[in-house]
């Protein structure tokens, strides 16, 4: 009778661990590699850059902000956002979209914005102690 | 012991018969419920997101709805010492188990038959990942809801507290056949669904040891 309660608390716990292993693994994944992204048609949160040289457009009737983002291999897609834009936006040195490639583009549901850090060292020639 | 369990079913399902008590407010429940969210789209398209979480709303609630009858009945009508008298504990939760899982399945293959018939968002484009998903959920569902319903058979307020100690008993599996539900509608393959199917499985796991184990002490006096 005794066993029966130590096997089925060894079961549970093993079971119980698994499963918290298993809900960590399945969340929303990132991507750098946006030739991935395309093909895929998964919901992933791309990580790239704003293309600044191509034109954005804020559509103020429909609230939507369109633009184009880069990854690291130059490979460009153009994503959507149901939103305006975000207010650091120009400011940031990579941006986070979150939502899903389809007809073409990238519907983003999320844009979180990577700002330059505020305490950044500055370019300041580097100052040498001279041994006097 | 097989045959017992088996025994206490076909008591069930004839009572069922004659009252239709469960069979009763669970049609109520899904038809009430899924017209109402018909009504109140109206002629606006929803998302695919949208159905899978309703499709699960409407699961959950109809489960709280109908579910607890099995002990909820014994106590009532007093027969619940009779029954301590004539089998024992793991005897009488299988032959249980086995009447909600028989519910669960009927209640949930008309609530997914109605919302492929009635929602045009709700489409299946991998059947066979979301027959698997359905089945796992199902089987946990059924587990956990004869559990809660065996504990809260001997409390005063039942009907407020059935889905209060279901709801975050429920929760995980919820969540997860949620996102099932849309992976298989959005046409995903097993690979993209592993994860996923692994904690129902998990769960349904956990919940079937545990009851088992817990059964014992909730059905002793």
């Amino acid at each position: 009778m005794k066993n029966k309660y130590i096997f089925g608390a060894f079961i549970i716990v093993v079971f119980l661990g698994f499963m918290v292993y298993l809900f960590t693994q399945s969340n929303i994944k990132y991507e750098s590699n946006f030739a991935k992204v395309m093909n895929e048609n998964k919901i992933v949160r791309a990580t790239g850059t704003w293309v600044k040289d191509k034109n954005y457009v804020i559509d103020r009737n429909n609230q939507t902000f369109t633009f184009y983002i880069t990854d690291s291999n130059g490979n460009q897609m153009k994503v959507i956002y149901d939103g305006m834009m975000p207010n650091n936006f120009e400011s940031a040195k990579s941006v986070v979209v979150t939502g899903q490639y389809k007809d073409g583009y990238f519907h983003a549901s999320s844009i979180l914005t990577k700002c330059p850090s505020k305490y950044e060292g500055q370019n300041t020639p580097d100052v040498k102690t001279s041994n006097l | 012991m097989n045959t017992k369990a088996y025994a206490l079913y076909k008591k069930d399902f004839n009572s069922e018969l004659r009252t239709r008590y469960a069979v009763n407010s669970l049609a109520m429940f899904i038809i009430v419920a899924i017209s109402v969210i018909l009504f109140s789209i109206g002629n606006e398209k929803i998302s695919q997101s949208l159905t899978g979480g309703l499709f699960w709303v409407v699961i959950f609630f109809s489960a709280m709805s109908g579910l607890s009858r099995v002990f909820v009945s014994e106590e009532e009508r007093g027969t619940s010492l009779a029954l301590h008298l004539v089998a024992a504990p793991s005897t009488i939760f299988s032959g249980k188990l086995l009447f909600n899982v028989i519910l669960v399945f009927c209640m949930n293959i008309i609530i997914a038959f109605l919302y492929s018939m009635l929602f045009e968002a709700f489409i299946i484009r991998n059947f066979s990942l979301f027959a698997v998903s359905f089945i796992l959920g199902n089987i946990g569902l059924a587990v956990a809801s004869t559990i809660i319903a065996a504990i809260i058979s001997k409390a005063g307020a039942k009907g407020t507290l059935y889905p209060v100690l279901s709801f975050p008993i429920l929760l995980p599996l919820i969540l997860t056949s949620v996102q099932l539900t849309l992976l298989a509608n959005q046409g995903a393959g097993f690979g993209d669904a592993k994860f996923e199917l692994a904690i129902v499985f998990c769960y349904d796991v956990i919940i079937l040891t545990g009851s088992y184990m817990l059964f014992d002490f909730v059905w002793k006096d």
